[in-house]
């Protein structure tokens, strides 16, 4: 495998040849707990970054009079997981406003894959997230938040709702839960698995 | 360098919409040497450099002492946009004070088995 890497030589205390960093992406509505699903796993709390809006997707690098103008930021909520010594894990909340959709272009390269996080009550606000993921072929899996007072739904009804393709997985959570917030990320990474292993497309791309 | 007289302003830290431009004096950088939100840096120069370098440089170098860190971490730490990051970090890989490594361009080749294992087994044991 081919890595970008700098050409001085580390020294000892600080070689990263031997690491990497991979990230999935937790999707859904504005909302609908993604943030409360990267704290639920994440092994520090989890931060915010900023990017503005004009450099996302466009690649302008011509800042002359920016000064005057109005800029606009979006923010990623971010988690980390050291999984071992060679490789972390990074889980980004993308942002739930369907107007920043275009965020998720830069954020989705290189992507392992995603979580569409579905609300019964809200089931279309995720609908822009699962067809961005069909679009480019990211495997994703969709993980129904079950909220307090919501209605439940099996499977089988989710499935119907959200019109996905029979081997895209649905799991059943509650996102303020520890163990059951990291049963969804196994779940999305089994299923990654198989589709790797039986010939499906690479993650991340578009 | 400060100006003399003008650090009370720049204590009252005006937030991301605005220091980005003000710490990269304007530039975007168009050699941002590929970096990705998740590409890790590490200081390969001791934190003694500090003292010669711009105060968010400093910062920097301060933070990727014996851990990579991601430019996603660097820019929620410093309070700084990404593209902002990416342009000091770009400086100081071209000044030899960290070194990077970005995740792999995507392909269209098969995703890497070992590494799905790897990062299963770990969420796995959380």
């Amino acid at each position: 495998m081919v890595f970008v890497n700098s050409d001085r030589t580390p020294n000892s205390s600080s070689d990263l040849s031997g690491v990497r960093a991979v990230k999935l992406l937790i999707a859904g509505g504005f909302g609908v707990g993604k943030t409360t699903l990267v704290t639920a796993v994440s092994e520090i709390k989890p931060l915010r970054t900023e990017e503005r809006l004009s450099s996302l997707g466009t690649g302008i690098d011509d800042l002359t009079g920016v000064e005057r103008k109005t800029t606009t930021t979006v923010a990623l909520d971010f988690g980390r997981i050291t999984i071992n010594p060679e490789v972390v894990l990074y889980l980004f909340g993308t942002p739930g406003q369907d107007r920043f959709w275009f965020m998720w272009r830069e954020l989705s390269v290189g992507a392992l894959g995603a979580v569409v996080l579905a609300d019964t009550r809200r089931l279309s606000d995720s609908f822009g997230a699962i067809d961005f993921f069909e679009s480019r072929e990211i495997p994703f899996i969709v993980a129904v938040n079950c909220f307090d007072g919501a209605e439940r739904y099996d499977e089988a009804e989710v499935r119907q709702a959200v019109d996905i393709d029979d081997h895209v997985p649905v799991q059943l959570c509650d996102v303020r839960d520890r163990d059951s917030s990291k049963r969804v990320l196994v779940r999305l990474l089994e299923h990654l698995m198989t589709v790797a292993t039986t010939g499906g497309v690479a993650a991340g791309r578009w | 360098m400060r100006h003399g007289g003008d650090d009370a302003s720049f204590e009252l830290a005006p937030g991301p919409l605005v220091r980005p431009f003000a710490v990269t004096r304007g530039r975007a950088g168009k050699d941002l040497h590929e970096l990705d939100i998740i590409t890790l840096v590490v200081a390969v120069r001791p934190e003694a450099d500090v003292a010669g370098l711009d105060r968010e440089y400093g910062d920097i170098l301060r933070m990727c002492q014996r851990r990579p860190l991601s430019i996603a971490e660097i820019s929620a730490q410093l309070g700084l946009l990404l593209a902002a990051v990416k342009v000091l970090v770009s400086d100081l890989i071209s000044s030899g004070h960290l070194i990077f490594r970005s995740p792999p361009p995507p392909t269209t080749g098969r995703p890497d088995i070992k590494l799905l294992q790897a990062v299963l087994d770990g969420v796995r044991k959380l």
